[in-house]
């Protein structure tokens, strides 16, 4: 058992905390301490940044989500949509967002919102980004603090013109309303300068008024100078000045659009809101410029005696070329003078005191008076032609020479009247007239008497006989062709040929029967040589001798009777002819000489040169026959054929049926002849072919001897060559003598 | 004084170290004598008691109850896509979460961004005052709350965990973007604090309130 005393506490060492209270109090206190500072800090900050609420009133609020949809202010992000609830009476959607601090300040009673959404029209397309992102709202406001508010009205489209926007707001009058639209440009020499914005109708209700803001710097060239005019759509005008077409932009086509010049500087200064008339036309607003708008005018009546057709309202009133003023109506009214009642057509005319060269501040007075002189001098109206296009006619002031004394006729019931003259009408219609008398003055009789004539003599000349028969003769002449074709001269020429071949042929043969003569001649020779002359000559002997006995008998016989004389004659003979035989022997060795001769001359025979020859005339014969004319016989027989096809052809695009006939038996005819020639042609060949044998006779005889015998050949070869397709082109011929005359 | 039989395991009667003289380190747990000021083996110094406990409990608590309101009342992710921005708050997220159907994780983030940092303040404000009053109510079953506080505290950082990674992936430029809002710093801050606050405490406190030689 352990001691009770090991067991008591060690002492216990007391280190007493700080005596102080901040000692007391530990270090860790700071971190929340720190962190209310850091929280209670970011919370005043908050509150401080804080922006102010706004409340913004619109009648469509589609897209606008609280607490997402944000207010831009050029582009920027100012503010955001917190709240989106419905007016007391729901008819309006009340927004209410939170505008940033820095900007809340500036807004002021002429802060615009509205809401931004996708736009697409003419002139562009904005707001794109919103289909993403969704949209928002946009406030425009200046710088110009006046009077704070945060209540605001939204606007359900974009304002035209933004706060701030440098430029001036001025106000057009139109009489229809009809081509201007919200946002419509206003062009200045082709360049936006500025907007339309909504028109609205003007409190009389008689005109639309719209209110047209134009930006800096282009509002300086607004003067009271500056007139308006309508470029909507496009305008075709055919008037006075011929025919005009004026397009503008594309944008103020389809949108309408308004445009403006100053032509006339001097103009005044204008204040904001000044009222502008919208003219019709460019031409109209231009030419109103000479005149000052609100001036006085002098209204004046003519009365026309003749057709006022072709016046309008609105028509020129010129004075010495000058325009002046201008038609303002036409009428007819009835003059009764008791029993005479007339219609009168009186023209009432405005004109601008200001132009007559009074100066500007002329009054209706001064010009009236100023007229009145005038027309005392002479002065008169007359209706002329403006426009010799359209007819349409104005009205000029001229001065007539001695005219007959008028004056200013100052009724009750009208304006003045000034008098009339002779209309200076010169329109479309009268020179119309003029030209029709002259077509109609043109001696279109006799042209036409003329042409018949000449028609007749046409046909009197087609009618003649000579005419008529030149087909025959025609005819004809193509037959002759025909003829020439056919002709024996033509037709012979193979024969000819064949004949040439022919003679070349008799010729070898006549050569042939010469060598074998001259052989029989040698052999004759040599056996002549070879038997003994002696031998003859103890013949002879014999023969003599048996002459002798013949002699003696018959001198014997003689002896008979009268013998003896008879003898001695016959001796005297026997001497005689033994004398002749005598000189016959005598004779021989001239006779040997001469064979000799004869026999050397034989040998001497230019053998070579006649085969020479004969190979020279088998050469001509073998260039003949390849010759090209020979072998475009067939070929020109061919060509003749063709030619006569062609004349046939021609023959039948002549259209002389009856020729055909004509030219078919010609053509049978011609085959005939072909065929003709071409049975010739199988003789020929056999010609050549015997030729070619005999020649190869001729050849053999010589035997194989050098180049001359292969020459030889070779030629013979081509001349059989040449043979058997002489051979075969007669064959086809004869096989298919059609084919020839189709030329195929 | 009480009597101990050491040769029985169980102890026969309670005495604390502190009336036994001795002083356990808290740093390294080596039991010295209570004259000692300083652990003979660490350095550390020796307290019997943490005297300003409290106090740090305290001004923890407040610290995180202060980063605490914050954490819910501005957004702790701020979602920005093509054509949408959208902030939201724990409480809008869950609720977001819970509409779309997704429970169970609706159910997890509520628990460890909601019930578990409330569930703390309440736990730890509850000991706090327990010591102060001398409460001798369940010594036992608040020292095991006090377990469970200072274990299941680092799980409410689940949130902030999410946040960062997704402000670490999604970042897509224009086309798609989370970043962490001022709520995270906040809700993280707060969950620190709290987390100080359980470490703060003296477990041994809870103890010492029936006895009465405590000088406290």
């Amino acid at each position: 058992m352990p001691d009770e005393q090991d067991f008591k506490p060690a002492q216990m060492t007391i280190t007493s905390g700080g005596q102080r209270s901040w000692q007391r109090i530990s270090l860790v206190w700071l971190v929340p301490l720190a962190a209310l500072i850091i929280s209670l800090a970011i919370a005043w900050q908050n509150f401080q940044a804080q922006g102010q609420l706004i409340t913004i009133s619109f009648k469509n609020t589609s897209g606008i989500t609280a607490n997402e949809t944000v207010i831009k202010f050029r582009d920027v992000t100012v503010g955001k949509v917190e709240k989106v609830n419905f007016a007391n009476s729901l008819s309006e959607v009340i927004v209410t967002a939170r505008i940033d601090k820095d900007v809340a300040p500036y807004l002021d009673e002429d802060a615009k919102f509205w809401v931004v959404r996708p736009d697409v029209s003419v002139r562009g397309i904005t707001g794109l980004d919103t289909v993403l992102s969704g949209v928002y709202i946009e406030g425009s406001w200046d710088a110009n603090i006046t009077l704070p508010t945060t209540e605001f009205f939204g606007l359900q489209t974009p304002p035209l013109v933004r706060a701030g926007q440098e430029g001036i707001t001025i106000h057009l009058r139109a009489d229809d309303g009809g081509a201007l639209t919200e946002g419509a440009p206003i062009l200045h020499k082709g360049i936006q300068v500025g907007y339309l914005e909504k028109p609205e109708l003007s409190f009389d209700g008689n005109s639309v008024i719209v209110a047209a803001f134009v930006e800096a710097p282009y509002d300086k060239r607004i003067t009271s100078n500056t007139r308006f005019w309508d470029t909507s759509g496009f305008s075709i005008n055919l008037d006075a000045s011929g025919l005009s077409l004026n397009v503008e932009s594309l944008a103020s086509l389809i949108e309408g659009g308004i445009a403006f010049d100053t032509v006339i500087s001097g103009g005044t200064k204008l204040r904001e809101g000044t009222v502008f008339d919208i003219f019709f036309d460019e031409q109209t607003a231009r030419s109103s410029l000479f005149s000052t708008p609100n001036q006085e005018l002098l209204n004046l009546s003519i009365l026309f005696d003749e057709s006022v057709s072709g016046l309008t309202a609105g028509a020129d009133v010129r004075f010495q070329g000058i325009r002046i003023g201008s038609v303002k109506d036409l009428s007819a009214f009835v003059v009764s003078e008791e029993a005479d009642q007339d219609v009168q057509l009186r023209t009432n005319i405005e004109i601008e005191p200001g132009r007559l060269g009074l100066g500007e501040t002329a009054t209706p007075e001064m010009a009236l008076s100023f007229l009145e002189v005038l027309i005392e001098q002479g002065l008169r109206a007359r209706m002329a032609t403006g426009n010799i296009l359209s007819g349409s006619l104005q009205i000029e002031l001229i001065t007539v020479e001695n005219a007959p004394p008028e004056t200013l006729l100052v009724t009750d019931y009208s304006f003045p009247i000034i008098p009339t003259t002779t209309s200076n009408i010169s329109d479309v219609s009268a020179t119309a007239d003029g030209i029709l008398q002259r077509v109609s003055d043109l001696p279109i009789e006799e042209l036409m008497s003329g042409a018949i004539e000449m028609m007749d003599s046409f046909e009197r000349l087609a009618n003649e006989g000579a005419l008529r028969e030149a087909p025959q003769s025609l005819n004809a002449l193509l037959n002759d062709a025909r003829r020439l074709i056919n002709s024996e001269d033509v037709q012979t020429i193979p024969v000819d040929v064949n004949n040439v071949i022919d003679s070349a042929l008799q010729v070898l043969e006549n050569m042939d029967s010469a060598v074998n003569d001259v052989q029989v001649v040698a052999a004759t020779t040599q056996d002549v040589i070879k038997s003994d002359i002696s031998d003859n000559l103890s013949v002879l002997t014999q023969d003599i001798r048996s002459v002798v006995a013949d002699v003696g008998k018959i001198v014997a016989d003689t002896n008979d009777a009268d013998l003896v004389g008879q003898i001695t004659k016959a001796l005297a003979s026997a001497t005689q002819t033994v004398d002749n035989i005598e000189a016959a022997t005598k004779q021989l060795p001239a006779i040997t000489n001469q064979v000799e001769a004869l026999i050397a001359k034989a040998n001497a025979l230019e053998i070579q040169a006649l085969v020479e020859s004969a190979n020279d005339t088998i050469i001509s014969m073998n260039a003949l026959i390849g010759s090209d004319d020979t072998a475009a016989l067939p070929a020109a027989a061919i060509s003749a054929l063709n030619e006569m096809e062609v004349v046939l052809a021609e023959i039948r695009a002549g259209g002389a049926i009856e020729n055909v006939n004509v030219a078919l038996s010609s053509a049978s005819q011609a085959a005939k002849a072909i065929e003709d020639a071409v049975i010739d042609l199988p003789a020929l060949s056999s010609r050549a072919s015997r030729l070619v044998s005999q020649t190869q006779a001729v050849i053999e005889s010589y035997g194989d001897r050098s180049r001359f015998s292969a020459e030889m050949s070779g030629t013979l070869r081509d001349i059989q060559a040449a043979a058997d397709a002489v051979t075969s082109l007669a064959r086809t011929i004869q096989r298919n003598p059609s084919s020839l005359i189709r030329g195929r | 004084m009480q009597v101990f039989d050491l040769g029985n395991s169980r102890p026969i009667a309670t005495i604390s170290a502190r009336q036994a003289g001795l002083i356990g380190c808290r740093r390294c747990g080596q039991v010295h004598l209570a004259d000692k000021g300083f652990c003979s083996r660490c350095k550390g110094e020796l307290q019997s008691r943490d005297t300003k406990s409290l106090q740090k409990v305290w001004a923890w608590l407040i610290a995180g109850l202060i980063a605490y309101l914050p954490a819910n009342t501005y957004p702790i992710m701020v979602t920005a896509t093509l054509i949408d921005w959208n902030e939201s708050t724990i409480i809008g997220g869950v609720i977001d979460l819970w509409h779309y159907g997704s429970f169970g994780v609706a159910s997890i983030v509520f628990i460890a961004s909601v019930i578990i940092p409330v569930g703390k303040f309440i736990a730890i404000s509850y000991l706090a005052l327990s010591v102060q009053r001398r409460s001798i109510v369940n010594p036992h079953q608040r020292h095991r709350l006090f377990e469970v506080v200072e274990f299941i505290g680092r799980w409410s950082m689940i949130d902030i965990f999410v946040v960062a990674i997704l402000s670490a992936l999604i970042q897509f430029d224009t086309l798609a973007n989370i970043n962490p809002g001022v709520a995270a710093v906040s809700f993280a801050l707060s969950i620190v604090f709290t987390m100080l606050a359980a470490q703060s405490f003296d477990p041994r406190l809870i103890w010492d309130a029936d006895r009465t030689d405590d000088a406290g």
